[in-house]
């Protein structure tokens, strides 16, 4: 095939918060939860990425809660797909606007295509869409807003709702004590371990804000497929004060429920690793749907745990953090 | 000059979308409509046809990928048969109620169990009542030319609505015929560049597809039934522009054969019309006044045309190539709608439908025969002794 200027976007990373832009692309004006840590992560990507940049959402609570009675809070081009075909949705339109690129039908900067999926859009009913569109080896970012549910139809276990949650489809009972018995999907390893053209994935939590910014900076810099893996707690689905959003964003974290790493060159990269990682109590203890749980069921989650921080030991070894880290308050 | 060549219908079919400069093109293997989209992969891999040829995962991702590229201002074209078509069921709505006036081309296939390759309208037919345009070719010549049709009216701005160009499996699908092909400076005149009013983009941001409240609903959907009222204004100019530009002779909605002193007649949809022209010449030969009404669309569905056509026929049948079980007439698809056009007659023809051609079988000139012989002692006894006939388990 012959060689074309696609004029793909390159970003240079946000150094430090006052340094972030200061325009918003997601912008007030949505019906999201109080303390939804989808929709303050959904502003974050949207500054990061900037003006020429096209969004795809599939249906999930930023579907819902964001574009209710014909408004929406995108200050850039969006597009509702079903929650099962966002990678495809988004596959046509970077075909489209390659092909029309070498047409001369249209000659601005090659747009950030971003497709802003839940869990379930992710992992679950939306896999074999994701899947294929890296195969393919689309130019386009694939984020993965985990909220632990299908929250926007009610809080029903999804493949990356932990174990011992309670969902309206895994209410605890005399049978069923500890509520969801089976543990989640590990959706970075899905993409990482068999596509051949994707070029970086990464995790993030919302609590982390200059990290998850350049991240996604770093991933729509890439000429290829990359794939983002985002935690943005969920006030009324994992039943704790809204105020406490970032809080649960950190001590995720903290306690090694969720772990922050790039992945790209075939190597990882662990930031923000704790000395010491916090029990996963810690965590638990301020969230309703774990609060059916008994000690055996704590345990076993923090054995879980305790597995993946081995994996997170293994692979961290010193280097220099990849990204820059928010400055701790004086 | 426009050359001849005998081509398939597939083949007829990606020479069509070769000179309509389809721009994104999604794939997924399925027989028989499959060799539209191996001519087209050799078209993008020659350098004939600057596409985006992208390789879907299964119907539903070729439906999502057309869907954004359309939405983007990109001409896009896929394609299906049999149950591939019902796999991609979800898309049908949300495609033509984003007004994507992509084209998807079928080459029909049955439905499974059991598996068989023969070609049915069932799949296409289901489709029917998701706001698509919908017709079906009869020969090689038509795929090609309903091909370009397709375009020009789905894409008309009085319209935009997706168009499901169909032809039969194999029995026009894969058995060549002469097929008179047109220069591009033809489908220059013929077909205006596509162009999406509100594009996905990222000079001017657009919202697609947001949440509505109910009394929002409502709206909407008078809207799109609008449209549809609209469509035969377009579908009429379209077919006469077509058949000026390319030298062609269609009506734009119902060939009409021998009809005007038609006593009884056959309606019919697709390949097997050019048995029953054939049959409808021997039944001449024999003294019995038959013709034949051939509807192009279905949807949007020819009411006033079909009334006007028929409404001096003693005994219409209609041949069916698609199941509708449990239905008001127990039988097929087109017997509810052609009696529903008939209906506000002051005096109408009388009814009946003929199972046939299912699962892939040949309708023979004997069927035909038998049909005609049904359809005259309904004259004669003038009723109906039954509103379904299924041929060759008829007594």
């Amino acid at each position: 095939m012959k060689a074309f200027d696609y004029k793909f976007q390159h970003f240079e990373p946000v150094k430090s918060f006052k340094g972030a832009p200061r325009e918003e692309m997601y912008v007030p004006g949505h019906r999201t939860c109080a303390g939804c840590g989808p929709a303050l992560n959904y502003r974050l990507v949207a500054k990061a990425a900037g003006r020429d940049t096209i969004f795809i959402g599939p249906t999930g609570c930023m579907y819902v809660a964001n574009s209710s009675y014909l408004c929406t809070p995108y200050a850039v081009s969006w597009i509702h797909a079903q929650i099962t075909n966002g990678g495809a949705v988004a596959s046509g339109i970077e075909a489209a606007y390659k092909v029309l690129a070498r047409k001369g039908k249209y000659n601005g900067p090659f747009p950030n295509i971003i497709v802003m999926a839940g869990d379930g859009g992710t992992a679950d009913i939306g896999l074999q869409a994701a899947s294929a569109m890296m195969y393919r080896g689309h130019k386009v970012l694939f984020i993965c807003y985990d909220n632990e549910s299908y929250a926007n139809t009610g809080i029903q276990t999804s493949p990356t709702t932990p174990y011992g949650a309670n969902t309206t489809f895994t209410p605890p009972g005399k049978e069923i004590p500890e509520g969801k018995t089976l543990f989640p999907k590990d959706v970075p390893q899905l993409f990482i371990g068999g596509h051949p053209l994707l070029k970086y994935a990464a995790t993030t939590s919302v609590a982390y804000p200059l990290d998850l910014m350049n991240k996604v900076r770093k991933a729509l810099s890439y000429e290829g497929p990359t794939f983002l893996h985002m935690l943005t707690p969920c006030p009324k689905g994992w039943q704790f004060d809204e105020k406490l959003t970032m809080e649960m964003g950190k001590l995720a974290v903290e306690t090694g429920m969720w772990s922050l790493y790039e992945w790209e060159n075939n190597e990882y990269k662990y930031t923000h690793v704790p000395k010491k990682y916090k029990p996963v109590g810690e965590y638990m203890k301020h969230q309703g749907r774990f609060k059916h749980l008994k000690e055996e069921h704590i345990a076993k989650m923090q054995a879980f745990v305790d597995e993946k921080i081995q994996k997170v030991k293994a692979a961290a070894k010193p280097v220099e953090a990849p990204v820059p880290t928010p400055k701790k308050k004086a | 000059m426009a050359q001849e060549k005998m081509l398939t219908g597939c083949s007829a079919a990606a020479q069509a979308l070769k000179l309509a400069e389809v721009e994104v093109i999604c794939s997924y293997p399925i027989r028989p409509y499959t060799a539209i989209m191996m001519e087209l992969s050799k078209m993008v891999a020659n350098g004939e046809l600057d596409a985006e040829f992208v390789h879907g995962e299964g119907e539903h991702a070729q439906l999502s990928v057309v869907l954004g590229a359309s939405a983007c201002g990109a001409r896009a074209v896929t394609g299906s048969a049999g149950v591939g078509v019902t796999y991609a069921f979800e898309l049908y709505s949300p495609v033509a109620g984003g007004r994507y006036p992509l084209q998807m081309t079928i080459a029909d296939r049955t439905l499974d169990p059991p598996g068989d390759f023969g070609s049915e309208h069932t799949d296409a037919m289901s489709t029917r009542d998701q706001g698509w345009i919908l017709g079906w070719a009869s020969t090689p010549q038509e795929v090609f030319d309903n091909t370009l049709m397709g375009y020009r009216i789905g894409e008309d701005p009085r319209i935009m609505l997706p168009q499901m160009t169909c032809q039969d499996g194999y029995f026009i699908s894969h058995i060549p015929d002469k097929v008179k092909l047109a220069d591009l400076k033809q489908v220059k005149e013929f077909l205006p560049p596509y162009s999406a009013p509100h594009p996905i983009s990222t000079t001017c941001p657009v919202s697609h597809g947001p949440q509505i409240r109910p009394d929002q609903g409502a709206p909407m959907d008078a809207q799109r039934a609008a449209t549809f009222l609209d469509l035969p204004k377009v579908i009429k100019e379209a077919t006469e522009d077509y058949n000026r530009i390319f030298g062609r002779n269609y009506d734009p909605f119902l060939e009409k054969y021998k009809l005007e002193d038609a006593e009884i007649a056959f309606f019919i949809q697709g390949a097997h019309s050019n048995t029953c022209r054939t049959a409808v010449d021997t039944l001449r030969k024999q003294g019995l006044k038959a013709g034949m009404a051939r509807p192009r669309w279905v949807r949007p569905w020819p009411t006033r045309e079909i009334a006007e056509a028929l409404g001096h026929v003693k005994a219409v049948g209609s041949i069916e190539t698609s199941t509708s079980y449990g239905g008001a007439m127990r039988g097929g698809n087109l017997i509810h709608e052609l009696r529903a056009s008939l209906y506000d007659l002051d005096e109408r023809p009388l009814t009946t439908s003929f199972m046939a051609g299912l699962g892939g079988e040949t309708i023979w000139p004997e069927d035909f025969e038998f049909m005609a012989k049904v359809l005259s002692q309904m004259v004669r006894e003038k009723r109906a002794q039954k509103y379904v006939y299924w041929i060759g388990f008829e007594e």
